[in-house]
């Protein structure tokens, strides 16, 4: 395996293994929500994040997570005061986002290829001390889901019952909103911000096809995300495209299969 | 003890009083079903009376104590008014159902034998016990119902409050929900119900509060059937029944 010689290549598959299994992990309860886009949201607020930190001259990654959880908490602010301006109110922070990052980038004198790979996910990035931020945020955000497991089921399920039964909600919700926010950041090296809400969903959306249960849903998607990360990363260096790209497109082929399956089952079924 | 005691309260939401000095108390283990035409403020009653709705006057005691000190949860089971279980992502029956006793438990504990009798219990309470492992998408909507009914079952409360459980529900189970509520109060449980037909529900009810116009119409005996529409199923809430007195509860059918 040629691929394995270097250096960047297995600091990548490493980050690419545990941003498969962190974000499906997180998107399966923002799927339960139906709030799939979150994910993007953060993502285009999290370039302001990452543009700030290059004219700051600090760390690009360090930047985005503390902006994007501030950007997270407010739509989940947003989300709770719900009207019927919360959806475009949530526009507006996305449309901002991007807008920001994109002059802050320009200001510090960013390329456009420097850009691209913030956006779409680049393969050389990932730096040892990348490396070491995103392993530990994503085994944080990884243990959250599981020791909070039960309590975000029942608030995903149903928010007023889960309130009736004494749970901390407004907590509950804040803890998927940051967790949304660090895997977002987490991800942006490899999937990029654009593409990142798709290795969110994307795995949810297709394991939910052929599963029955909640928690199948959530190890499965977990775990194809996994696979599709890695598998999405090793074909973009041989394809020579951006990881993003591959990632994703590997994850839809995969819904497509999926899909397809599960139709033919129904047939064979009845 | 009273389970719920609400005095002069009133609610505003989105600006509008939808509540006005309603004064409703429930006593341990009474049955009363809360009555009245659509838009009249059961649901924003009882939202209120399980805390999810603020009061803008007036005070709320739950078994005993003020509703901001209020801590044990666990005692209060609650059925929102609900077409469908909903959410985004599959889960069985028995997954939605063991999701009631969430709040009993502590946050490491792992789900003991005490949690998975309650949950079976719930299941049969409810008759879904051959139902547990299927996706609860694939039930028919009184299906659903009951599940949500179970959920909230599962907690072992002491009282159960339900929004319009039998709202579109076949006739099956809502004699299986009868049975359900039964087996409650016999066991000394209280229950609220907010229904808009009573059915075979009708029997169970020991007092019954009609709203109209989010204020309190009546407080009393639930209303009688009368003449050849005496059996039980007949007590019948019209929709447009807001302005006509309590008495003519009943004569629509
Ligand atoms: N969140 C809300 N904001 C504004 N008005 C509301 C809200 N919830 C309910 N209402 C209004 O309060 C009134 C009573 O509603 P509700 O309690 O749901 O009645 P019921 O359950 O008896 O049909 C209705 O006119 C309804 O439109
Ligand atoms: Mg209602």
């Amino acid at each position: 395996m040629t691929i394995l010689a270097f250096d960047f290549m297995r600091r990548g598959l490493i980050a690419a293994l545990l941003v498969g299994f962190a974000a499906p992990s997180i998107g399966t309860f923002l799927v339960q929500r139906r709030l799939s886009l979150t994910g993007d949201g953060i993502g285009h607020v999290a370039f302001t994040g990452v543009g700030l930190g290059v004219l700051l001259r600090t760390s690009p990654v360090l930047t985005a997570v503390v902006v994007s959880i501030l950007g997270a908490v407010l739509i989940e602010v947003v989300r709770e005061r719900a009207q019927a301006s919360g959806d475009v109110a949530l526009a507006l922070l996305f449309y901002g986002g991007l807008a920001g990052g994109s002059i802050l980038i320009k200001l510090a004198g960013g390329t456009n290829s420097a850009l691209g790979g913030y956006l779409f996910g680049s393969l050389s990035s990932v730096s040892s001390g990348d490396l070491a931020v995103i392993v530990t945020l994503s085994l944080v955000v990884l243990a959250t889901m599981l020791v909070f497991l039960r309590e975000l089921f029942a608030v995903c399920q149903d928010e007023d019952v889960a309130h009736v039964s004494g749970l901390p909600v407004r907590f509950l919700n804040l803890l998927v909103a940051v967790g949304a926010a660090v895997t977002v950041t987490v991800a942006m090296r490899t999937v990029g911000l654009l593409l990142v809400s798709a290795l969110m969903v994307v795995p949810v959306a297709t394991v939910q096809l052929l599963s029955r249960s909640f928690r199948g849903t959530l190890y499965g998607a977990c775990l194809l995300g996994a696979v599709m990360s890695v598998g999405g990363l090793v074909l973009s260096y041989y394809a020579d495209v951006p990881p993003g790209g591959s990632i994703v497109v590997l994850s839809l082929t995969g819904f497509l299969v999926a899909a397809i399956a599960a139709s033919v089952r129904k047939r064979v079924v009845r | 003890m009273s389970v719920f005691d609400l005095q002069h309260g009133t609610v505003v939401l989105g600006g509008r009083r939808i509540l006005e000095e309603v004064s409703v108390t429930v006593d341990e283990g009474e049955f009363v079903a809360i009555l009245g035409a659509n838009g009249s403020g059961k649901t924003t009653l009882v939202r209120t009376l399980v805390g999810l709705n603020p009061l803008e006057a007036g005070t709320l005691t739950v078994f005993g104590t003020p509703l901001a000190r209020f801590r044990e949860w666990p005692r209060l089971g609650y059925v929102p008014q609900r077409l469908s279980v909903g959410g985004g992502v599959p889960a069985t029956v028995g997954e939605v159902v063991a999701s009631g006793r969430t709040g009993r438990l502590s946050r490491f504990r792992r789900f003991s034998r005490d949690d998975r009798a309650a949950v079976a219990h719930a299941l049969e309470d409810v008759g879904l016990s051959d139902r547990a492992g299927d996706p609860v998408a694939t039930l028919s909507g009184g299906q659903q119902q009951r599940v949500l009914i179970a959920r909230a079952l599962a907690g072992e409360p002491e009282v159960l409050v339900l929004d319009e459980p039998t709202a579109g529900v076949d006739a099956d189970s809502q004699d299986t929900l009868a049975g359900a509520l039964g087996h409650l109060s016999n066991n000394g449980g209280s229950v609220v119900l907010v229904a808009h037909e009573l059915g075979p529900l009708a029997g169970l009810i020991g007092r019954a509060v009609v709203l109209s116009h989010g204020q309190v119409q009546s407080d009393g005996p639930p209303p009688q059937p009368e003449g050849h529409h005496a059996a039980p199923g007949h007590v019948h809430v019209h929709p447009h029944a807001d302005e006509q007195p309590p008495s003519t509860f009943g004569l629509d059918r």
